[in-house]
């Protein structure tokens, strides 16, 4: 997985520390943040391939910070995260567009999977864009 | 007009390479999405699978583990439905109805929402009756209507109610944080599962109550004080809902605490709610499929009795209800240690069979006693002399508790299980009262073998009958937390005392010894429940025993043998299955009936459409034929050469097509064939290996050309199978990519598919086979998918068998198994043609049978393979 980056989101320190030194020992670029809020900012100055997003958060939660990163950046690929299985999230997430909904605890190498086939979809979506806008002479 | 015609060369080779770009990402990103379905198809799949085999109720599980897998299987069903509607936009949006309308049917069952009681935070005793014990609890509940109805003594006092607990839960989020640590943790991990508990008790204990509930708290004592008129501690005891529950008994899951003084109520009652989640309490729902969420803990408070002594009744014996007993526990001091299992307290049998009399006594030696401190608390004193030898009661006082055990009988007309004190003015009191859980007991000992005495050599003899049974297993001691933690499975519990502590190791544990402890402490309860033999009060047991030796225990002569004694042994039944039934179980149940059952058996029937998808199964099957018909329509019909189907080159032009949807050949290709060696699909090119590894045969050969030309025959000549059509049409084609590949093919008679997903990712491998059809008699085909799912299973695939349709299934294994299982399934494939007509003859049958065993260890093991020699 070369030259792609990551950003995650959780509340939990302890759990994003260890998450984000198990994925860094894969060699991927990747950056935390501990609140929906922070996460908006960092996307603002930096840009991110796929948001890893935990749903229960103080602050911006999960949902609403999903909402707000689809809304301004529609390409970026969101990952939605819990510990605390629920069907009624789970739909409502994927209905606003995020790729995955995942629950804790989860194996590393799965997430790495999501991870890589989200990046994946992120890439064809913006080259089929890119196509289009060639084939109309843009 | 004319212009138009003079369109320059080179612009128009631009734009057809443009197109040709934009082609390649729209196949490429198609490939993807399909993959993602199928990666969703093939999770879902699993999960119905998990469900299955936890519904065989082997494993203990909880509500969480339920709520985990059907969010699981939900989410990947709707990303099937999204990645279809992917493929094939608008087509399939109603799929999205179907989803919503079984999912709102699978909520309640998993999502039971709690009914909106309101009612009182805090009750007082007087206010209290067995009608209430939803509100209260079925403990308190049940004392207060023997202070209001039957009008025996019980001391004065108040309850936190159900709704008190509920309003604690929620004043500050606590439940959700406490049930995401539930589902985070593994609970078959007994280290884990130790830490979790403490830190979800920790969690409460800190949480602050609402003011409103602690007022309420406080004002109910202050009444309390009044009422007694002079300085009053409490007693504060756990009164959950959901303990009545069917055949539970909860004995000694939650904390009580003795003795509280005013300034230390809050604290108690936070700790009492939180041993909700003591180590002993979380692993006995689990075993028991009691749901965390009918669980409320109430907490009775009242006045602190100082007894001179007290203990436990049974108003009858609990393993011999039919022998009309009253059996007696009793100590000096407080009932604490008869129930904590912590002395060998003195024991009365009072006969019910005319007038009552006491039938036996054994008085022990009594060393200490549990008293109140003046101002909190209790301690633990050293008795000598006289007092212990002395009986804790006089016989006037077992008489008089006998009547009173069996007035309470009477009363509720089942035997009840009774904790009770005397004062310092000698009336007795009432402390607790509820129904006596019988134990069935086999009392057939007429074995030879226990007759003559011959079972072995004893280790030791002695000690009371705690729970019924005999079990062999290593000893193991256990004196701390840290010794629970290394205890073996189907090992024998030794401990000194029968504490509640241990009962999170009764299914682990084959039988228990205790040095101390009696039939109505807790622990005895628990064994008796799980039906874990139970042998207590056996002096010095811990010495006479070693880590590991292997011993029998038989409760019913109290005696210890050394080794294995099976004629003891043989006797005893399977143990318990304690989750079927339960609520968490039936709550599995439910939803499984709405996510596991596949009605959707034939896509070529016109009841094949979204309108009949009625489970999660369903809708996977739908939406899984329609993405691979989907995926081949969209290669067929876009005129794209590099994508079109090609001819497969083998030697020769062979009857098999190839689609490639996105990284199947090593090279983009031209022309109208593709040969073999430009093959870069691992799945295909392990199927192709079993085809070609060994030479078909016969049955009779069609043409007498050889194998390659018998496979061109059966490919081509649609005389051969009549009315069976293949999905993609008239050709046998497959479909691939790098890590991807399926195959719909009628070889002679029969029908079968091939779908498989091999590459680096194991959790994303599967092989999925399904062979249907043949051209004899139906029982000759169903033999042959009999005889095909032997082969199977021995070979690691899990086998269905419906009718004379076969699917077999193997997956999350690494590359190299998977191509093995891919090279079997292509060798089966050509080797079982026309088996079918020989299966009614058992010689040919076994012959065959041996000769597919024999040839599929060559083709797993080539370097293996020798001949055999001429002679």
């Amino acid at each position: 997985m070369n030259g792609f980056k990551i950003l995650l989101v959780d509340d939990e320190i302890e759990f994003l520390e260890t998450l984000m030194k198990r994925i860094k020992k894969r060699a991927v670029d990747v950056t935390g943040v501990s609140s929906g809020e922070k996460a908006l900012e960092e996307i603002e100055k930096n840009p991110y391939d796929v948001v890893v997003l935990d749903v229960k958060m103080p602050g911006m939660d999960g949902i609403e910070t999903l909402r707000e990163i689809k809304r301004r950046y529609p390409l970026i690929e969101v990952i939605m995260l819990t510990g605390h299985a629920s069907v009624e999230v789970a739909v409502q997430g994927m209905e606003l567009g995020a790729f995955d909904y995942l629950m804790k605890p989860m194996d590393i190498d799965e997430l790495l999977y999501k991870l890589e086939d989200a990046y994946k979809k992120k890439t064809l979506h913006e080259q089929k864009i890119l196509a289009r806008e060639k084939d109309v002479g843009i | 007009m004319f212009s138009r015609l003079k369109i320059p060369f080179l612009k128009r080779r631009t734009q057809d390479e443009s197109e040709v770009e934009e082609l390649r990402i729209a196949f490429k990103a198609r490939y993807h999405n399909f993959k993602l379905l199928l990666n969703a198809n093939n999770r879902s799949l699993e999960i119905m699978a998990e469900m299955e085999e936890a519904l065989q109720g082997i494993q203990p599980f909880g509500m969480t583990f339920i709520q985990a897998l059907t969010t699981s299987v939900s989410t990947s069903v709707w990303q099937i439905i999204k990645q279809l509607n992917e493929l094939a936009p608008g087509k399939y949006e109603k799929l999205y109805d179907r989803f919503k309308e079984i999912q709102k049917q699978i909520n309640p069952l998993v999502y039971p929402k709690r009914s909106a009681q309101g009612g009182p935070l805090v009750l007082s005793f007087q206010d209290v009756d067995r009608n209430l014990a939803d509100q209260v609890g079925s403990k308190i509940a049940n004392l207060g209507e023997v202070k209001n109805q039957i009008n025996l003594e019980v001391p004065n006092g108040f309850v936190i109610t159900a709704q008190a607990y509920h309003q604690f839960m929620e004043y500050t989020d606590l439940q959700t944080e406490i049930s995401r640590r539930l589902q985070t943790a593994d609970m078959d991990r007994l280290d884990q599962l130790y830490s979790l508990s403490a830190a979800i008790q920790q969690l409460i204990i800190q949480a602050p109550l609402s003011g409103e509930l602690e007022t309420a708290i406080m004002e109910h004592y202050r009444q309390l004080v009044e009422k007694e008129g002079v300085r009053v501690t409490v007693a504060m005891r756990s009164s959950a809902l959901g303990e009545d529950l069917a055949g539970t008994s909860f004995a000694g899951q939650y904390r009580s605490e003795l003795n509280v003084s005013s300034e230390n109520i809050i604290n108690a009652y936070k700790e009492i709610v939180a041993s909700k989640y003591s180590l002993p309490a979380v692993t006995y729902r689990l075993n028991r499929g009691i749901r965390d969420q009918d669980v409320a803990m109430c907490v009775g408070c009242m006045s602190m009795v100082d007894a001179v002594s007290g203990g436990v009744v049974y108003s009858q014996n609990p393993m011999d209800i039919h022998s009309h007993t009253t059996i007696i526990n009793s100590v000096w001091g407080l009932p604490k240690s008869v129930v904590d299992g912590s002395t060998v307290p003195d024991l009365f049998i009072v006969s019910q069979n005319g007038p009552m009399e006491i039938l036996y006594r054994e008085i022990p030696v009594k060393e200490r006693k549990f008293v109140c401190y003046p101002d909190e608390g209790v301690c633990r004193l050293e008795i000598s002399g006289e007092e212990a030898r002395m009986a804790s009661l006089n016989d006037e006082q077992v008489l008089e508790l006998a009547r009173l055990a069996t007035r309470l009988e009477e009363y509720y007309g089942v035997p009840q299980d009774i904790e009770w004190a005397v004062r310092p003015d000698g009336s007795f009191v009432v402390l607790q009262c509820r129904p006596l859980k019988e134990t069935k007991r086999e009392k057939v000992r007429d074995l030879k073998a226990v007759k003559e005495g011959v079972l072995g050599e004893v280790v030791f003899e002695g000690g009371v009958l705690a729970s019924p049974g005999a079990a062999a297993g290593p000893a193991y001691i256990v004196k701390k937390d840290m010794d629970a933690l290394q205890f073996p499975e189907g090992g024998i519990l030794v401990a000194v005392q029968s504490l509640p502590r241990w009962a999170p190791l009764m299914n682990r544990a084959a039988a228990i010894i205790t040095e101390q402890g009696s039939i109505a402490g807790h622990l005895a309860t628990v064994a008796r429940e799980f039906g874990v033999p139970a042998l207590f009060g056996v002096k010095g047991a811990i010495d006479k025993l070693e880590n590991g030796q292997v011993i029998t225990v038989d409760t019913e002569d109290a005696k210890v043998y050394e080794g294995r004694v099976e004629a003891l042994l043989e006797r005893q039944k399977d143990p318990k299955n304690l989750m079927k039934d339960s609520p968490v179980f039936q709550t599995l149940e439910g939803a499984a009936r709405l996510i596991v059952p596949l009605n959707l058996l034939d896509p070529d029937a016109p009841s094949f459409k979204p309108d009949n998808c009625n489970t999660f199964h369903d809708i996977t099957r739908f939406c899984h034929e329609k993405a691979v018909q989907e995926m081949f329509q969209f290669g067929k019909e876009h005129r794209f050469p590099e994508r079109s189907s090609k001819q497969l080159y083998y030697k020769v032009p062979m009857q098999w097509w190839i689609l490639n949807l996105d990284d199947g050949f090593k090279e983009e290709i031209e022309g109208k064939y593709v040969k073999l060696e430009n093959i870069d699909s691992i799945p295909m090119l392990a199927l192709w290996e079993g085809f070609t590894a060994v030479p078909w045969a016969g049955p009779p050969p069609i043409d007498g050309k050889g194998f390659m030309s018998v496979m061109f025959q059966a490919t081509t000549n649609r005389a051969l199978a009549p009315g069976v059509r293949s999905n993609y049409g008239e050709r046998n084609y497959f479909m691939i990519s790098k890590n991807y590949c399926s195959l719909n093919s009628r070889l002679g008679f029969h029908f079968s598919t091939v779908e498989t997903l091999v590459g680096d990712r194991p959790s994303e491998n599967y092989v999925s086979f399904q062979y249907k059809g043949g051209a004899a008699d139906f029982n000759r085909r169903l033999k042959r998918v009999t005889f095909l799912r032997d082969i199977l299973e021995e070979h690691g695939f899990r086998v269905e068998v419906t009718k004379d349709n076969l699917i077999a299934r193997v997956e999350n294994h690494e590359k190299d198994f998977m191509k093995t299982a891919l090279k079997i399934i292509g060798y089966l494939t050509i080797h079982t043609r026309q088996l079918d007509m020989i299966m009614s003859n058992e010689a040919s049958v076994n012959y065959y049978r041996n000769k597919i065993e024999k040839d599929i260890r060559e083709l797993l093991e080539p370097v293996a393979k020798t001949h055999e020699p001429h002679s």
